[in-house]
């Protein structure tokens, strides 16, 4: 492994960097990334438990079933917030900090305000995820915290976030590249589509069927544009630096960077076929959801054609960091091919409600963002460290678990979703026979569940193993 | 690209773009939806929630059934809602203007409950059905419900009809 030293670990900070000292760039990220990236894993584990539980809740609908507090809805709905909310949020944050400073050669000085905006955050989620289990749920997913935590969040994200277009802007080097366009579009557009959704939804919502538009409006802006463009900066990021080479067909990112904005947000609608709106506003969605490849295409066209030359795709799989992100990569053209392909009338007439959808999202917010944010970990946290990752055997496990759990999870809720579809088609097949003819990926999903949170485990026991081996070099050290 | 204010600006109208396109013009077409009536002097439609259903949609969304239950009924060519008896019709945007919260769902774990109210069991039964549910069906017991909520819950689903002719979407006679 190129960023493996003997003993299989991944090897953080070149030799030459000095192992112990930090950049000046470095130094000023070192406390709100980790602060950050501690929230992160927290809620990681938190959203793996309950994800497992949702899980086997639904072959066992009895299991927990004793009281209020652990119906399926309510834990379904904390595990995706605690995933969304929590692990992707806090690891973006994280990440997108450094890859803007990194990139803009920036040095923070009042990082501690950012470290505020993360407190506020997940102290706002804390309260949100227990007024849930409390029965505070709203119903819609993703908007379904109380809305007393929606102005918190907001005002949070823009301590905790923001960061991202003040480093670009006032960046000493005049540097300038696609990973900063798609932080800064993913940055700026976030807040508003959330402020919007907050207000549409669960403030002053609307008459009829328009707060359901708004709140699918929403989560396609939040899927693509912020988890999506973010995913995006990192693979755009990392590919080429762990590769040594630039981009290939690099003059087309920025028409994938604007095509990408241009039609994400008008994919809504995709998710309401055959539903109460307009027809009109349904074939909006369509058109848009099939424009959307053209980005994919694209971002494809400039990530393989790099991998695909002198051995790129060898040399992936053999450092941490790329083998994550490539993963990752990979999972992102797959999710922009199904939308495309599964936005049609057709297929949407048979597999709307069913599990297929979820197979779809698992595409872009496991595959695709977990997993580049898993390899960014590989490659940002040795370095502001100063330390090994403890165990070899822990980072394999975590790569070999993850994978195989996104494999399963994903296969099992797109072949469920499809079989369950087909069987439902028939009206003379009750819910109850659908679900007894497809329960062998239902378990499936629960085995799924369980390799995550393996994964995850072993992720974060050395993750914090190695944070709390670290020598704090807080050193005002050596210059960029 | 090297110009922030260019990027920010180009963002926000995408964002702005797609915002007024879909939202903006779906509140100008359906906000001021009303309750109309069937036939010419007949009455309103969809009717208006006895108090006890509003306080059983409270328990609805607070035990989550939003998550395994839609309350949409989909047009006859766009899967088999009406076949299989969970409406009469497909739904309208009509048919939700009185719900403080609209509840359509995303996901069918269990039957649609647009139109349940029109193929509910009694409330006896079904009060025992949440309590225990019949042996093969993938339900989850909700034995903790007190009576009080367990009234109102039962009540509220008993009030879901969709089965009234709408100027959207006529009941075929």
């Amino acid at each position: 492994m190129s960023q493996e030293n003997r003993t299989g670990r991944p090897r953080g900070r070149p030799p030459e960097g000095g192992a112990s000292r930090l950049s000046r760039t470095e130094a000023g990220l070192r406390g709100p990334f980790l602060c950050f990236f501690t929230f992160a894993v927290l809620w990681l584990v938190v959203a793996s438990l309950l994800a497992l539980i949702a899980a086997v809740k639904l072959h066992r609908p009895d299991f927990l079933g004793a009281c209020a507090l652990t119906t399926y809805g309510r834990v379904a709905a904390a595990a995706q917030d605690t995933f969304v909310y929590g692990w992707g949020f806090n690891a973006l944050f994280a990440v997108n900090f450094w890859l803007m400073a990194q990139l803009g050669r920036f040095e923070f000085r009042n990082g501690w305000l950012a470290t505020l905006g993360g407190l506020a955050w997940n102290l706002a989620l804390t309260y949100g995820v227990v007024q849930v289990f409390r029965g505070e749920l709203g119903g819609f997913a993703l908007l379904d915290l109380p809305r007393e935590v929606g102005p918190v969040l907001i005002l949070a994200f823009l301590f905790a976030g923001l960061w991202s277009v003040v480093t670009y802007a006032r960046r000493p080097s005049g540097h300038n590249f696609a990973s900063q366009w798609y932080v800064i579009g993913a940055t700026f557009a976030f807040p508003i589509v959330f402020l919007l959704g907050q207000l549409m939804v669960q403030w002053f919502p609307s008459v009829g069927t328009v707060p359901a538009l708004a709140h699918a409006w929403f989560v396609q802006n939040l899927m693509l544009l912020w988890f999506g463009a973010s995913t995006l900066a990192s693979a755009y990021y990392f590919i080429p630096k762990i590769l040594g080479r630039p981009l290939r067909h690099y003059y087309l990112a920025p028409v994938g960077f604007w095509t990408f904005f241009l039609f994400a947000g008008w994919t809504a609608p995709a998710a309401l076929l055959g539903g109460p709106i307009p027809i009109w506003l349904q074939s909006v969605g369509v058109v848009a959801s099939v424009m959307s490849i053209v980005p994919v295409i694209i971002v494809g066209i400039n990530f393989y054609s790099t991998l695909s030359v002198d051995g790129g795709w060898s040399r992936a799989w053999n450092s941490t960091t790329l083998r994550f992100v490539t993963v990752g990569v990979v999972c992102f053209s797959l999710f922009g091919g199904l939308s495309t392909v599964f936005s049609a009338r057709d297929f949407s007439a048979v597999l709307a409600f069913t599990s297929f959808a979820q197979g779809q999202q698992q595409l872009l917010t496991y595959g695709a963002l977990t997993m580049t944010l898993f390899g960014a970990s590989y490659f940002v946290l040795p370095r502001l460290t100063g330390s090994l990752w403890p165990s070899a055997k822990l980072v394999h496990l975590h790569f070999w678990a993850a994978s195989l759990g996104l494999l399963v999870a994903v296969v099992a809720s797109l072949a469920g979703g499809w079989q369950v579809g087909h069987l439902l088609a028939d009206p003379a097949v009750s819910t109850a026979q659908a679900g007894d003819a497809t329960a062998v990926w239902t378990l499936a999903g629960s085995i799924a569940a369980m390799l995550f949170l393996v994964a995850h485990v072993a992720f974060a026991l050395n993750a914090f193993g190695m944070i709390l081996a670290s020598t704090s070099p807080t050193s005002e050290g050596r210059p960029d | 690209m090297k110009n922030l204010n260019l990027i920010l600006a180009g963002v926000f109208f995408t964002v702005a773009a797609a915002w007024s396109g879909l939202v903006i013009t779906a509140q100008v077409q359906l906000g001021s939806l009303g309750r109309a009536p069937s036939e010419e002097g007949g009455p309103l439609f969809p009717s208006r929630e006895p108090g006890l259903a509003i306080q059983g949609r409270t328990v609805y969304l607070d035990l989550g059934c939003v998550a395994c239950h839609t309350q949409q009924v989909r047009p006859a060519g766009q899967g088999s809602d009406i076949a299989r008896g969970y409406g009469v019709r497909s739904s309208v945007a009509r048919d939700y203007v009185l719900q403080s919260q609209v509840l359509i769902g995303q996901r069918r774990l269990g039957p649609d409950l647009a139109n349940y109210g029109a193929r509910a069991k009694s409330e006896v039964e079904l009060a025992a059905f949440l309590r225990t549910p019949a042996s093969g069906v993938n339900h989850p017991p909700y034995a903790f419900l007190d009576a009080e909520r367990s009234t109102a819950l039962v009540a509220y689903l008993k009030s879901l009809r969709q089965d009234y002719s709408s100027p959207e979407a006529k009941l075929k006679q």
